[in-house]
């Protein structure tokens, strides 16, 4: 015990002590995995198997094809689209449930966190019957004679982004409405005695010091945007393929593991890389050069 | 305004799932609106089909497993950063949330290739250590604010009257963090419970966790018993909410 | 006059935080809302500055009835407890916020920004954040913030609170001193008596949501209208008062401990029941001779307590306890145990009671 105990208070040993083991599951669990993949991306995928002996950069090489160009597109468009709504919506809402009462604000923010921890198939299921032809919403529409003809509403982009702009919502919800809560009122009062107009304080101050727990969240609602995959699968079907179900399809059903780690690290490095210009130029944008420091 | 804005809002964020339970009291093998009887029908057919049984058992061993070790796993590293704030705790740190970035169908790929290098695919193993790797994010986020919400006077006054380190941290920090810790673990099992992408990527027919058994039926057909299992995931996840939200700790997890 | 406030009532749910309260301040005047925490000092300076709206009453600003106008159209400029410094602007630009929510030409806001602060003396930092400021700089930048608008009405919200004690008597002469010199009615809020005394014309002792008394400082300290006022407003000895009984002119009392006390000439306690005599420390005489005042008694020295330039001594007469405040040089003199004579002049004590 002494011994342990010497060891436990030794700064500089004894956090190492505590996070090994945490370091070793995730250096096996994450990094190997990750290290596994981008070094069979880099071998020649045959009949036989991964050829080992090897060395190549055909699998990038390969991905330069139109039809993989327009998959990304495709899946950087829709991502991009379901981001931009849930922006447009994040501070009503936050700021409507911020003024709620508190134990109404946890009830609501239960709600908005509830279908996140319900798996994204059954969600899924829950669209499909709300939007399919025969669904829900076209059966609803069409008791109250808005159409006669029923919507498309799914098997396009339209049917994965109406699914994922909920369903992603609350990775944007959560971070905002927690620096809405933190932010100090006596700011917005200062603000206000100050002779700015509502609209001015909520532009001024509101939004600069909440600006980067939207942007966080933002990065995480695209991100889960464009590797999202249950949801495009059922909503978008096989015309509408993204980048998630080609790497499924060249992994599970082609078994080109070269070419699908290739592809499954094209896409996180242009996930991150859109994150990061996004990122930046959000910023630069809206708070301007003068960042607090 | 507003209001209609908010109210629209959370009926689009709740509809797939309050239709999902709607849907299966339908007394037809069709979805008819409206809904004039309730039948459990579905329910009976979903209980007597073994494929969703046996999932259900294998996804709930399979969360409460990855739960347990990531807990303890993540306790153990978060008390590390906290309590002794190293130099390279911010690199630590992003390090541990780092699968967030990476997002589960990329982490799905990578699995995949591991796993069959070293036999581990459609084995219960693979899946633990993919499962593990997912929810350690959420897990080290809300466990350093159960820790840092403990008085570090309190570990002090521990030592000073004659407890060790290690005694102390039994005796005084993990007890103060009970509540925390039971939410965080309650929350991975939930987290665990209803990952399909990354589990999708490593498992044959033969070890199917219940979201992935879902989903292969799906892409068959859809009929009234997915609805029914549906059904019973969303009252199982609805059953740890109400748990979570007793416990009042759920906001924190969750938030970055 | 300046500001008036008209039977002005705040609501929380069932609790009334400000009740029906009244008062004018004029123009130029340095006013303080006094009172311990909870007592609605706050909230009422909140519905003055347009914050919560109020549930009855009427708050006018030179004339105009401002009760429900929007605050940021009252023309008034508060400084808050914490100050709130919009964190993510610099000092200049804090400054200026009130300027440019009023749209003046950019010329005009710069030159009026450098003047307010080179006026709180921190022209050098203009270029800082907040968070890159000490506590009593980013106070001086909340103080030119709301300066350099020219409001109607100055606003504090317990502006020292978070300062240390030399810094935040250092402020307390500066920020009356500026007040002074630019003439500005001001409206402060404090629980702290030393900072009412020092920097206020007036003051409004509150409780419970009322005002139980307005008036000059020694008004307040000298003449407390009820016993809330004069504990809150300083150590006292209060004895409890019976058969008060008229001799000649004067009148006289029993006191608790047995002492047959002269009471002042003027009484304002209103009732009857639970009539009290205040006693100041410092009106209270000890020494070994004669003492020479109107109530004399023999008392036992119980201990002397050096305070610097001056000492507390308690002594013990007739099974009562009083505290004493003397000069350091006159208490060295006094042993523990001693026989001392102690007393007070009949109008320097206060009576009061009946509430």
């Amino acid at each position: 015990m002494t011994g342990l105990s010497s060891v436990a208070n030794n700064r500089a040993i004894a956090p190492w002590l505590f996070s090994g083991p945490l370091l070793l599951v995730m250096g096996v669990g994450f990094i190997w995995p990750l290290v596994q993949v981008l070094a069979n991306s880099f071998h020649p995928n045959t009949p036989q198997g991964i050829d080992f002996t090897q060395w190549t950069i055909d699998n990038y090489a390969r991905l330069v094809d139109p039809f993989y160009g327009e998959i990304l597109v495709r899946t950087l468009r829709i991502s991009f689209l379901v981001t931009a709504i849930t922006a447009a919506l994040a501070y009503p809402v936050a700021l409507f449930i911020t003024r709620l009462p508190p134990r109404a604000q946890s009830l609501v923010i239960l709600a908005y966190i509830s279908p996140w921890l319900v798996n994204t198939v059954v969600k899924a299921l829950g669209w499909t019957l709300l939007l399919r032809t025969n669904g829900v919403v076209n059966t609803v529409l069409r008791q109250f004679d808005v159409i006669t003809v029923p919507l498309k509403l799914m098997i396009n982009e339209i049917g994965v982004i109406i699914a994922l702009v909920p369903g992603h919502f609350m990775f944007v919800l959560l971070p905002l409405w927690a620096a809405l809560s933190g932010l100090d009122p006596a700011l917005s009062w200062a603000a206000g005695t100050l002779g700015a107009r509502p609209s001015a304080v909520f532009w001024r101050v509101v939004v600069p010091l909440t600006l980067p727990a939207f942007i966080a969240g933002l990065v995480i609602n695209f991100i889960m945007n464009m590797t999202a995959f249950a949801i495009p699968m059922f909503l978008g079907g096989t015309r509408t393929m993204v980048a998630s179900m080609l790497a499924y399809q060249v992994n599970l059903i082609s078994l080109d593991w070269p070419l699908g780690g290739a592809l499954a690290l094209a896409l996180l490095a242009s996930t991150l890389a859109f994150v990061w210009v996004g990122q930046r130029a959000a910023l630069l944008m809206i708070a301007g050069h003068r960042l607090p420091p | 305004m507003i209001l209609a804005l908010n109210l629209l809002m959370l009926i689009v964020v709740l509809a797939p799932v309050v239709i999902v339970v709607w849907m299966s009291f339908t007394p037809t093998a069709m979805f008819v609106l409206p809904l004039t009887q309730l039948s459990l029908r579905w329910y009976r057919e979903a209980l007597s089909y073994p494929g969703f049984v046996d999932a259900f058992a294998l996804s709930f061993e399979l969360a409460a497993l990855a739960a347990a070790i990531t807990i303890t796993l993540s306790f153990c590293a978060a008390y590390g950063l906290v309590r002794y704030r190293p130099r390279g705790q911010a690199t630590l740190r992003a390090f541990f949330t780092a699968p967030l970035l990476v997002s589960a169908v990329v982490f799905g790929v990578a699995m995949l290739q591991f796993v069959n290098r070293f036999g581990l695919y459609n084995r219960f193993a693979g899946l633990v250590l993919a499962h593990v790797v997912l929810v350690v994010p959420f897990a080290i986020r809300s466990l350093e604010v159960t820790i840092s919400a403990v008085p570090e006077e309190l570990e002090w006054a521990a030592m000073i009257l004659g407890r060790s380190r290690f005694q102390t941290l039994l005796r005084i920090t993990l007890p103060l963090c009970a509540r925390g810790l039971i939410t965080a673990f309650l929350f991975c099992f939930l987290l665990s419970f209803s990952e399909v992408t990354t589990t999708i990527f490593m498992t044959g027919p033969g070890l199917q966790t219940l979201p992935v058994r879902i989903y292969t039926y799906m892409s068959d057909r859809i009929d009234p018993t997915v609805a029914a299992v549906s059904a019973l995931v969303v009252l199982v996840s609805l059953a740890i909410l109400v748990i979570l939200n007793l416990l009042g700790g759920l906001h924190r997890p969750a938030s970055r | 006059m300046s500001l008036e406030i008209v039977g002005l009532t705040k609501t929380f749910g069932a609790t009334r935080a400000v009740d029906g309260v009244s008062l004018s301040v004029p123009r130029g005047e340095f006013f303080t809302l006094l009172g311990p925490s909870g007592c609605g000092k706050t909230t009422l300076l909140r519905l003055v500055a347009g914050i919560y709206p109020a549930n009855t009453g009427a708050v006018r600003l030179n004339g105009r009835d401002i009760t429900h106008t929007p605050m940021h159209r009252r023309n008034l400029a508060m400084v808050f407890q914490n100050y709130a410094l919009f964190p993510h602007l610099n000092a200049f630009d804090n400054v200026a916020f009130g300027l440019r929510s009023r749209r003046l030409p950019r010329n005009e806001i710069n030159a009026r920004v450098k003047d307010a602060l080179a006026l709180v003396k921190l022209d050098a930092l203009a270029d800082r954040f907040p968070a890159q400021l000490s506590g009593g700089q980013q106070q001086r930048v909340a103080l030119a913030r709301a300066l350099v608008v020219r409001p109607d009405l100055l606003l504090f919200d317990e502006p020292l609170s978070n300062l240390d004690a030399r810094l935040r008597d250092e402020m307390r002469f500066e920020i009356r001193e500026l007040q002074r010199r630019i003439g500005i009615t001001t409206v402060l809020v404090t629980h702290d008596i030393a900072e009412a005394f020092t920097m206020s014309d007036r003051m409004a002792v509150m409780q419970a949501g009322k005002v139980v008394q307005i008036g000059r400082a020694n008004e307040i300290y000298r003449a407390p209208a009820n016993r809330f006022v004069a504990n809150f407003v300083g150590p006292i000895n209060e004895l409890a008062l019976s058969r008060i009984e008229m001799v000649g002119s004067r009148r006289r009392a029993l006191a608790a401990g047995d002492l047959s006390v002269w009471l002042p000439d003027h009484i304002n306690a209103s009732g009857r029941d639970d009539i009290s005599l205040v006693l100041r420390p410092e009106a209270l005489r000890v020494a070994t001779g004669e003492i020479g005042t109107d109530n004399c008694y023999q008392a036992e020295v119980e201990d002397v307590v050096y305070l610097g330039g001056n000492s507390e001594c308690r002594v013990r007469v007739g099974g009562i306890r009083l505290s004493a405040l003397l000069p350091s040089a006159a208490a060295a003199r006094l042993r523990r145990g001693e026989q001392v004579s102690v007393g007070w002049n009949a109008n320097d004590g206060v009576v009061i009671g009946g509430e």
